[in-house]
């Protein structure tokens, strides 16, 4: 196989250098693009803090096709947060945005708070007819959630339409393990798909998780990203172990790879290309949350740094 | 007007002994009919934890087939266990509804778990017998029916039914939550789902029954059978705020359809409503009716919602 290689082009963006709407001060995760003839929007969650917790709210960033000025930030509400009881009430983190004639869908990533557990999440859809300025519902519950084998934490949709097709990659929860006796259940989620006829209505897979484990059974998977490139699908994604990932080095979030010529069968090798963090830098403990996309005929990759994105994202681009 | 005699209460939880988990309350009777026995499923609860708090379990109550007021038998432990931390059913598996499937019972059940803004979330998990309805296995750790767009939350009070080789689900969805007083009270309609397998399921994605006494009424227990060449519904609803007394509490309702999607509601056929004084004085609620010997019964729970038990009623005539 041809040999890739990403190129870093550094941090692009840092949330805490703006002002950002609804109370937010930090925090720039899971960059998800939009690219216009001129500018390109790129979506990011960020985090309103909420007595020592957070509210997540989905904001955007324009930038020139340069990849390196802002035009601007937005300053109102994209999507405002679910209601109450509702999947989304507590935080949509990530937004994955899709063209659909002149509607885009975004495909949200709903929160909510539990008792026993920390969360559940969601997918839900919003479409938006003003370019992506604002989104609404299609209702208030989510168009992919927990079923049989997929009991929990079904969420970070990534959306592709190929050919008549919707294609979803996603993650879902497997379940909450304890660690210690001491600390709260951490989640292990991995990822699955499901393709849909119009966006809404869709047919898992049910629990086949798609891309190996390298760390072992316990090995956390989240945020895929696909794109083609010279008639191959490639999948980008972020792994890590699943509890004490947080602090210690070499237990986080690092970008994985895996790709496939039938989107059914995918052959994981995180090595071609590999995107490490380099010492010293914004992404030397943890890289995360990619999103790969093209633009003007190169290939690019957005992803999160140190601290799950507290400070913002960078860019890698693509050299083969 | 159905004609319905009231026969007492059947059934009294504070009666039986020795079983930790079954204190109180029998709540959302279900019958499965056996050679020379009644088996009723119903679900109870332990005393409240010590913040005031409960879960619910699932069991059953064996009544001799020629004298329904004749206990044979209280099922040892639960149907079905709780689910395990962060699972749908970790604090409640309640209602339960049962079908015969060849030599398998299959149950629908609803199963609880506990939220942050809100007191809770439900939604209906699948679990199979091979033992004549004694214990089920959970077909998978998750739900087999998935919150949709317009229907978010508190997906419950499941009733399985095959009519023409087709498996059909009646269920409640919530609509809303409604702050009351610093409380969140749910309401919900009564929906409806169909398939062939009992496990992938259509929703019809419509409310089945329209509201009578308010915008927000709730509505429960949507309980079908097919008599006189025509499907009929008794089901129970309440206000949607101070309903947990006389005023504003449970009263049976009814509605017919020929097609089982098109209902028409007429709750002054219901022909059953809250006694004089006794046991269900108050409140009257979560009907279930069956056919035995040539007799139509309905069970159905009396004051705070089957705290002290489940009662009897038998028809006279036919449903027609």
């Amino acid at each position: 196989m041809v040999s890739m290689k990403w190129k870093k082009l550094g941090k692009i963006f840092d949330p805490t250098q703006h002002g950002l709407a609804n109370k937010c001060v930090q925090f720039a995760q899971s960059p998800q693009t939009l690219v216009f003839d001129d500018f390109v929007r790129i979506y990011f969650a960020t985090r309103e803090p909420d007595n020592g917790k957070y509210l997540s709210h989905v904001a955007f960033v324009d930038m020139c096709k340069n990849l390196h000025d802002v035009i601007r930030v937005s300053d109102k509400t994209v999507i405002p947060l679910g209601g109450l009881g509702c999947f989304d009430e507590h935080g949509i983190f990530p937004m994955n945005v899709v063209r659909q004639g002149d509607a885009i869908f975004g495909y949200t990533c709903g929160w909510n708070r539990r008792v026993s557990v920390s969360v559940d999440t969601a997918i839900g859809l919003a479409i938006s007819h003003d370019d992506g300025l604002t989104f609404q519902r299609v209702g208030d519950g989510p168009v992919l959630a927990a079923s049989l084998h997929e009991p929990c934490l079904v969420g970070d949709g990534f959306v592709k339409i190929i050919g008549n097709t919707f294609h979803i990659w996603y993650i879902f929860g497997t379940g909450w393990k304890k660690y210690d006796t001491d600390v709260p259940s951490d989640r292990i989620y991995k990822i699955g798909h499901a393709v849909s006829k119009d966006g809404i209505e869709w047919v898992k897979e049910e629990a086949r998780q798609i891309i190996s484990d390298r760390l072992g059974d316990d090995e956390s998977q989240a945020l895929p990203t696909v794109i083609e490139i010279a008639g191959r699908y490639h999948m980008f994604f972020c792994y890590r172990q699943s509890f004490d990932f947080r602090k210690t080095k070499g237990r986080g979030y690092r970008v994985g790879h895996a790709w496939s010529d039938d989107l059914c069968s995918w052959s994981r090798d995180d090595d071609n290309p590999l995107l490490e963090g380099t010492l010293g830098e914004w992404d030397c403990d943890m890289q995360c949350y990619p999103h790969v996309f093209e633009c003007d005929g190169k290939v690019y990759l957005l992803y999160n740094g140190n601290e799950f994105g507290r400070y913002g994202f960078g860019l890698a681009e693509l050299e083969t | 007007m159905f004609q319905w005699k009231k026969l007492g209460k059947v059934f009294t939880p504070q009666d039986v002994a020795g079983r930790a988990w079954l204190k109180e309350f029998a709540q959302a009777p279900a019958t499965l009919v056996f050679d020379d026995f009644v088996r009723v499923y119903f679900s109870c609860r332990p005393p409240a934890d010590g913040n005031g708090q409960y879960v619910s379990y699932s069991a059953y109550v064996d009544l001799d087939r020629a004298d329904l007021f004749k206990v044979r038998h209280v099922s040892e432990q639960p149907i079905l266990s709780l689910g395990g931390p962060g699972d749908f059913d970790e604090f409640g598996t309640y209602p339960v509804s049962v079908v015969r499937d060849g030599d398998e019972i299959r149950a629908y059940y609803a199963g609880w778990t506990r939220c942050e803004s809100v007191p809770f979330n439900v939604a209906i998990g699948c679990a199979n017998s091979r033992d004549g309805g004694k214990t089920f296995s959970k077909l998978g750790k998750g739900p087999v029916l998935s919150y949709s767009p317009s229907e978010p939350f508190v997906q419950s009070g499941p009733k399985i039914r095959r009519f023409n080789g087709i498996w059909y689900l009646w269920y409640i969805a919530g609509r809303k939550w409604k702050m009351v007083a610093g409380r969140a009270e749910p309401t919900y309609k009564i929906r409806m789902a169909t398939s062939y397998d009992g496990i992938h399921w259509t929703k019809l994605n419509k409310d089945l029954i329209e509201n009578r006494i308010e915008e927000d009424e709730a509505q429960a227990s949507p309980d079908v059978l097919y008599a006189s060449g025509k499907y009929h519904m008794f089901f129970c609803y309440r206000y949607s705020s101070h309903y947990r007394g006389k005023e504003n509490g449970y009263r049976i309702g009814y509605a017919s359809s020929a097609n089982l999607t098109d209902w028409v509601r007429d709750d002054t056929k219901a022909g059953i409503d809250v006694s004089e004084d006794g046991w269900d004085a108050e409140m009257i609620s979560y009907p279930h009716v069956f056919e035995l010997d040539g007799k139509t019964y309905m069970t159905y729970l009396g004051d705070q919602v089957g705290r002290y038990g489940f009662g009897l009623a038998v028809l006279d005539g036919t449903l027609e």
